[in-house]
């Protein structure tokens, strides 16, 4: 049985040859209709070693992670423990042969004890379950295996960092040989992050193995025996991490072949990008209710005219960056500056009728009312202004004539104005929310991954939308997470890690090597020599 | 070719309608076979009914004391509901009317046309008052205005029956039952019917406009079908929600205002005779719109107004909740029926006949 109490040296344990694999996986195919998610993907984790799993979003991390906790079965392929093919029904199957997952997003009860969530559904949970009894066994849990949690505090008071031991506690509890870790460094702090390295080290002492999902490179660098990178469903190579260096993880994670068409090149007569800027961050940053920064400092200029790409990997401070610059979400520090005089904070409003537009990332969650027909939908941004807004009533002609106008402009057949919004194909309502913007987007557009869920036909309708914006000298930020549609279509392109702007660099001579590792959290310089076209992004 | 039944999204009104009128014949067919099970002639009670609801003069007058308080309770529930937030406490706010207009109206001499405003003026700033603390619990923070609306009624129809049997009692018969009979009334139009009627239902009418004709109305309609939504667009959902609220809450007093300066005349415990919880069944019937509140509520009056009869009858007085409690299973079942429709289903047709003419060598 493992005792981390006793096993403080840090480096992969002996393990005799002929050992075999504790995970091993055999041409792993994972289909959904119309996408592959895992094609032929081959993997072993050897006891006693962390393994660190790369990939872009979408590249098929979290569907091969799915498969070997048996929330998926595969399509193809074997899945084989210690040496023995197994087939896992259902989680609690992988969980009883020894794997264990601990999910980006935390899978706790918040208003749950520790103590309550670490027993919560464990065949061990004794049959009198008292809060002493529990606390007790929580806290021998605890120092058995070197995570310090306190069993009495209720979940939700705990921070991001403690929260993950938690869970991080629940699943060694269940003897788990294996334990996958999706992003565990995202929410912590540095600290925290050097805490839960030393334990993951002591865990792997004990010849026990580790996944290790993650996009940071010199963390993946720093504590990764073996690194696998995945791109589009499929294996491309695993390395050992000694020879691996973060320029080359970075050019093969996204350094798939790339086709650039310039969709930079203006139209005769088009707008030239204006001097001033129109919108600027000074400094902005915004915690979460748990007081976590989620975007840090970042200090930009939108020019009328030209298009900004925000590159980086998602949950990195795309969504509050977007809503800053629409006016959804107020500043705990910096200010945001219209036309340089200070903008009125979290006033969606002020900011639609300043002419700044917003495709949001969800756009039936957060953009539509799904229930509502068209002409409601359609009317959502100039409800409040005349021919439809006057003398405060609502009028229903006028809403129809400008649904009307709108469902021409976006070349969707709608059978009657009158239909639910939810009914229509999401394409055709991302290009109907496109053109409704578009229409109130004098100044700024704001498109957070415009082109997500389009098909290539739909996708090429919607940038087109964008470079004529830009053509007649509205500023457009573009937020991405496929670095061919920035590359073709920006002029500047911003990354993003961890709510920062690492660098804003020009996109005519911007290479996927730079962009990578900026998005890995390397700062251009230090990471590629050759860094040359990388512009101050505006970092003080 | 086979047929089989599909589940379309959206229903025509008038294909609800049918359904819905359908529902309500197959309720009261269930209720006449049951009265014919237990011994009665349902003929005759059918009969009794018919003359004494819409067959007569005093029939039509008291359907319409009946359809003025479920109009404005009605509406109160079907204006929140709009916004995605449930009044259950148009009970509880009923009373507090009835509370506010009986204070002014004991205790502040004058002219009816001075008093009657004044009576209805408290009573709404009453009503409002007592869904004020549910109205910003929900809006600001979030605290589930359906427990808090409904556990207040129970406090507000125990203060009015403290105050009708303690300090406000009739002094003259000095009877613990009731306050004494207020000195001015809602003056009558019609028998018994009193201008509370006309004024319920222009309010009704006017709601409707309001709703789906105005900027505000706008403004709530989305904030009820997708919060989220709403904040995008710069609607300032709080506010909305406590306006919304607020209206309801003087609604519902204004039902009661009507009630005990217009009906009763005098301040009783029960007033509210259920009308605040009707009121949500009406709500339910309309479906959200408030130009439904009329035909939902005259159903409800209607039912009323028959449990009335049969009780005449020695029929017991669950009969009229269960009959209402028939008509909402059944229209519930209804809605959803009128999503299917039958389709006939072919089978592919795999020939030549469209696809070799486009076929080239």
């Amino acid at each position: 049985m493992t005792d981390l109490l006793h096993a403080r040296n840090d480096g992969p344990p002996p393990i005799p040859p002929g050992t075999p694999p504790i995970l091993q996986l055999q041409g792993i195919c994972k289909y959904f209709p119309g996408v592959i998610a895992n094609q032929d993907v081959s993997l072993d984790i050897a006891p006693g070693e962390i393994h660190a799993l790369l990939g872009e979003n979408g590249a098929g991390k979290s569907t091969l992670m799915n498969v070997v906790t048996g929330i998926y079965q595969p399509d193809g392929g074997e899945i084989i423990l210690d040496g023995y093919g197994q087939v896992f029904a259902a989680p609690q199957d992988a969980i009883r042969a020894g794997i264990g997952m601990v999910h980006q997003h935390f899978k706790l009860v918040p208003a749950f004890t520790v103590a309550e969530n670490i027993h919560l559904g464990w065949r061990d949970t004794p049959f009198l379950a008292s809060s002493k009894v529990l606390e007790t066994r929580t806290r021998a849990l605890s120092e058995r295996f070197g995570f310090s949690v306190r069993p009495d505090a209720i979940v939700a008071d705990l921070s991001a960092g403690e929260q993950q031991r938690v869970e991080i506690l629940r699943v060694l509890a269940r003897q788990a040989r294996l334990l996958i870790l999706d992003e565990p460094t995202a929410v912590l702090t540095p600290a925290e992050t050097r805490d839960l390295f030393r334990a993951l080290r002591a865990f792997r002492a004990q010849g026990n193995a580790v996944i290790l999902i993650s996009h940071k490179l010199d963390e993946v660098i720093d504590i990764s025996d073996r690194i696998s990178i995945l791109r589009a469903g499929r294996n491309v190579g695993t390395y050992r991490t000694a020879d691996c260096t973060a320029a080359g993880l970075a050019t093969t994670m996204v350094g798939r072949e790339i086709v650039r068409r310039d969709l930079r090149a203006r139209a005769p007569g088009a707008t030239p990008i204006a001097p001033t800027p129109v919108l600027s961050l000074r400094g902005a940053t915004c915690r979460d209710p748990r007081g976590v920064e989620t975007l840090r400092d970042v200090t930009l200029d939108l020019h009328g005219g030209e298009i900004l790409g925000i590159a980086g990997v998602a949950g990195n401070g795309q969504r509050e960056l977007t809503q800053v610059l629409t006016g959804m979400m107020p500043l705990s520090a910096g200010e945001i500056l219209l036309d340089g005089t200070p903008a009125p904070l979290a006033d969606p409003a002020a900011f639609a009728r300043a002419g700044i537009g917003h495709i949001p990332e969800d756009r039936l969650r957060s953009g539509l009312a799904p229930a509502l027909d068209i002409t409601d939908n359609m009317a959502l941004r100039e409800y409040d202004r005349p021919p439809i807004g006057r003398h405060g009533l609502y009028d229903h002609t006028a809403a129809n004539h400008l649904a009307q106008t709108i469902v021409e402009a976006a070349e969707v057949r709608v059978p009657d104005l009158a239909t639910p919004i939810r009914n229509l194909s999401g394409g055709n309502q991302q290009r109907l929310v496109a053109r409704r913007e578009i229409r109130i987007a004098s100044r700024v557009l704001v498109a957070a991954y415009p082109s997500r869920g389009l098909d290539i036909g739909a996708i090429a309708t919607v940038l087109r939308y964008l470079t004529e914006l830009r053509d007649q000298g509205v500023a457009v930020v573009l937020v991405s997470e496929d670095l061919e549609e920035l590359l073709n279509v920006a002029d500047r392109i911003g990354v993003l890690f961890h709510g920062r702007l690492m660098a804003t660099i020009d996109a005519a001579t911007a290479d996927m090597e730079t962009i990578g590792l900026l998005m890995g959290g390397r700062s251009a310089h230090n990471g590629a020599p050759h860094g040359g076209s990388t512009q101050d992004g505006g970092q003080a | 070719m086979a047929g089989t039944l599909q589940r379309q999204p959206t229903v025509t009104p008038a294909r609800r309608l049918a359904w819905r009128a359908g529902a309500v014949v197959t309720a009261l067919a269930i209720t006449t076979l049951f009265l014919a099970l237990s011994g009665r002639d349902p003929r005759l009670l059918a009969d009794l009914v018919v003359r004494s609801t819409v067959g007569s003069r005093f029939g039509l007058e008291d359907l319409a004391l009946f359809l003025t308080p479920l109009l404005l309770t009605g509406a109160a529930v079907t204006v929140t509901g709009r916004i995605g937030v449930w009044n259950i406490g148009a009970e509880g706010q009923f009373y507090a009317g009835a509370i506010g207009a009986t204070a002014v109206g004991l205790f502040l001499p004058g002219p009816a046309w001075l008093v009657l405003p004044l009576m209805a003026a408290s009573g709404i700033a009453c009503g409002m008052g007592w869904i004020l603390v549910p109205a910003l619990a929900r809006a600001y923070a979030g605290v589930n205005e359906i427990i808090t609306t409904l556990l207040l009624n129970f406090v507000a129809g125990l203060l009015t029956t403290y105050l009708a049997v303690g300090p406000w009692h009739d002094r003259v018969t000095g009877a613990l039952a009731s306050t004494g009979r207020l000195p001015v009334r809602i003056p009558e139009i019609w028998g018994v019917v009193h201008w509370g009627f006309p004024i319920a239902l222009v309010i009704v009418l006017a709601l409707a406009w309001l709703t789906t004709r105005t900027r505000w109305g706008y403004q709530i309609t989305i904030g009820g079908a997708n919060e989220q939504a709403a904040r995008y667009a710069g609607i300032p959902v709080r506010a909305r929600i406590l306006g919304v609220m607020l209206l309801s809450g003087g609604l519902a007093a204004l039902a009661g205002v009507f009630e005990v300066a217009g009906t009763v005349h005098r301040l009783q415990g029960g007033l509210a005779n259920n009308f605040g919880y009707f009121g949500i069944v009406v709500a339910v019937l309309a479906r959200g719109s408030c130009l439904n509140v009329l035909p939902a509520a005259l159903l409800m009056a209607f039912i009323l107004n028959a449990g009335i009869v049969l009780q005449t009858q020695q029929l017991t007085g669950s009969t009229v909740l269960a009959i209402t409690g028939l008509v909402l299973f059944m229209i519930a079942i209804a809605d959803e029926l009128a999503h299917y429709q039958p389709v006939t289903v072919r089978p592919a047709t795999v020939g030549p006949i469209t696809v070799g003419k486009e076929a080239r060598p």
